[in-house]
């Protein structure tokens, strides 16, 4: 019966952090190819408050959603918090400046003459910007990856939107919270092995597109 | 000329947000089907700036630009077009990562050729750039002319209505720029492709050009300070010279005779003080004054130098410096006979 809480808490974790990677790496990736090709007034500031945001705590994500989530809150009406959606949500805010940050990094990397090259050829503007995108593919997968690692391992912002109940919101951090609160150390100890070794494979990962990268 | 590719009035460039004051201006150039224009100067005299233009890839801000009888500038869906058929190929080419056949597809995917013609069209055109069967290559293994090969090939493949290029040979070794040199000339005459380029070297120019147009600090100079003779040449039978003037005499390389231009690259005249000599210094020594100092680049000057002819001539700063040279100091001029070109009209 355990294996089966453990295994759910397993997929919802993969469920709502997978999602709000992809979630926001598709509002994360097209804004840092708008900024990487752009100089404008106010793109600094762009960059500092992503960078800001980046090192923002997971309760204060948590907090900032549940005061928009819960009842008498602004969005209270759509009934999401405690839900897998309000878990997703308040985690693509979690991880959107990572994948920024890292992709921002990544699309700069690539030389400017990718894009000229692409339109000489005949690409549209549109078909350049995937050349770009393409000439940094590694390096944004890398980005990608990354922000799965953050959502799937924070607890603050699964606990105060998920509250963490059974079978419906309860990943695997909530979980090893639960077992350790519970005296239950074996379970939190395999919870946390558990975590530990999803982390790990998304940097091998993560480490092995770099290397493909670099050996390209 | 097989039709007007390309029709330049009054156009006008300056680099955007830059603080540069740079800007192209070029009154009128015409460029007609299957005709090869070589663009020369000295560094920053805004060759590449031109090419960019003529790919569409910068966008003039004055005159007019007609491509092959529109302006392409007028949609977005025209620019597109035009770019397709009017492909650059830059100093510093950039290859895509993958493999050379990848990149050489690349273009013909964008206009939809059939990708069963692909495996013909990539062999033909590496062929030509003699890097037949690498297909399969990557492009972080090639050297810095494999590099400039492929992205010829890439450009070639695509059968463009203009190639423009940007230094063509610069990577290459002499055997292979020759190659390439010939591939370009083939293009013209059998593909009917305009081939505008840029050079630093005078004599490819004269090589492979039906027109030079030499620019400096983004203005067309006019032809006739390109320091061109025409005349009638005698040969002894070693060596070949012309009389532009009365008791001048220019001697250049080979043994033609008849009426020729003789093509002289300013930037491989000398020039020295004259120390109290006078003119009639013997063949290809001219006695003058310089009458106007430009500086062209931070490094280097253009000089005019008139006496009983009028030259034009590049020096690197140092050697302006180091030889006391300066607006009107008598100066004696020399040309050396390998520095003079010269060809039937």
């Amino acid at each position: 019966m355990i294996f089966r809480e453990l295994g759910l808490a397993i997929w919802i974790s993969f469920k709502t952090s997978g999602l709000a990677a992809l979630i926001a790496s598709f509002l994360a990736v097209p804004a840092a190819l708008f900024l990487a090709g752009r100089e404008f007034r106010g793109k600094r500031a762009i960059l500092l408050v992503n960078q800001t945001w980046m090192a923002a705590p997971t309760v204060v994500i948590g907090l900032l959603f549940y005061s928009l989530l819960g009842r008498s809150g602004p969005l209270g009406g759509l009934g999401l918090l405690y839900t897998q959606t309000a878990m997703t949500i308040g985690q693509v805010f979690l991880v959107l400046p990572l994948i920024l940050g890292f992709s921002y990094t990544a699309l700069r990397q690539v030389d400017k003459r990718a894009r000229l090259t692409a339109l000489t050829l005949g690409a549209t503007r549109r078909q350049a910007g995937w050349i770009v995108l393409r000439e940094a593919r590694f390096a944004l997968l890398t980005a990608v990856l990354a922000g799965f690692a953050r959502a799937i391992s924070e607890i603050g912002i699964a606990m105060m939107l998920g509250g963490n109940i059974r079978h419906a919101t309860r990943n695997i951090t909530t979980s090893i919270a639960l077992e350790t609160a519970k005296g239950e150390f074996r379970n939190g100890v395999i919870l946390g092995v558990i975590l530990l070794v999803i982390t790990l494979g998304t940097n091998i990962l993560v480490q092995s597109g770099l290397r493909t990268k670099d050996g390209e | 000329m097989a039709g007007e590719i390309y029709r330049l009035e009054g156009l006008h460039y300056a680099y955007p947000d830059s603080a540069s004051r740079f800007a192209l201006e070029i009154e009128s150039l015409l460029v007609g089907g299957g005709e090869t224009l070589a663009l020369v100067g000295p560094n920053g005299a805004g060759k590449s700036t031109l090419l960019m233009i003529l790919a569409f890839l910068a966008r003039p801000y004055g005159g007019r630009l007609v491509f092959r009888g529109g302006n392409p500038w007028a949609s977005e869906a025209g620019v597109v077009a035009a770019r397709r058929e009017a492909v650059l190929v830059t100093h510093h080419p950039y290859l895509f990562k993958g493999t050379v056949g990848e990149n050489l597809a690349f273009g013909l995917k964008l206009r939809g050729v059939p990708e069963a013609d692909w495996p013909k069209r990539v062999g033909a055109a590496l062929d030509l750039v003699e890097l037949s069967g690498r297909e399969r290559a990557n492009v972080q293994a090639l050297s810095a002319g494999q590099v400039q090969r492929v992205a010829l090939a890439r450009a070639v493949v695509l059968e463009p209505k203009v190639l423009l290029l940007d230094e063509p040979t610069a990577a290459l070794d002499a055997a292979l720029g020759l190659r390439i040199e010939a591939v370009l000339r083939e293009l013209g005459r059998e593909a009917e492709t305009a081939v505008v380029f840029s050079t630093h070297d005078f004599s490819q120019a004269r090589r492979l050009a039906d027109e030079v147009l030499y620019l400096s600090e983004g203005r067309r100079v006019e032809y006739g300070h390109l320091n061109c003779f025409s005349g009638t040449a005698s040969t002894d039978g070693e060596r070949s010279w012309i009389e532009p003037a009365p008791g001048a005499r220019i001697v250049f390389p080979g043994e033609r005779t008849g009426h020729v231009t003789c093509v002289i690259d300013p930037a491989s005249i000398d020039v020295r003080p004259a120390d109290g000599l006078s003119g009639d210094a013997g063949p290809n020594v001219f006695a003058g004054k310089i009458t106007r100092m430009d500086l062209i680049s931070p490094s280097s000057a253009l000089l005019r130098v008139s006496g009983d002819l009028t030259f034009r001539v590049t020096m690197p700063m140092e050697d302006v410096e180091a030889k006391g040279l300066s607006l009107s100091k008598a100066v004696l001029l020399e040309l050396r006979p390998d520095s003079v070109d010269a060809g039937h009209d």
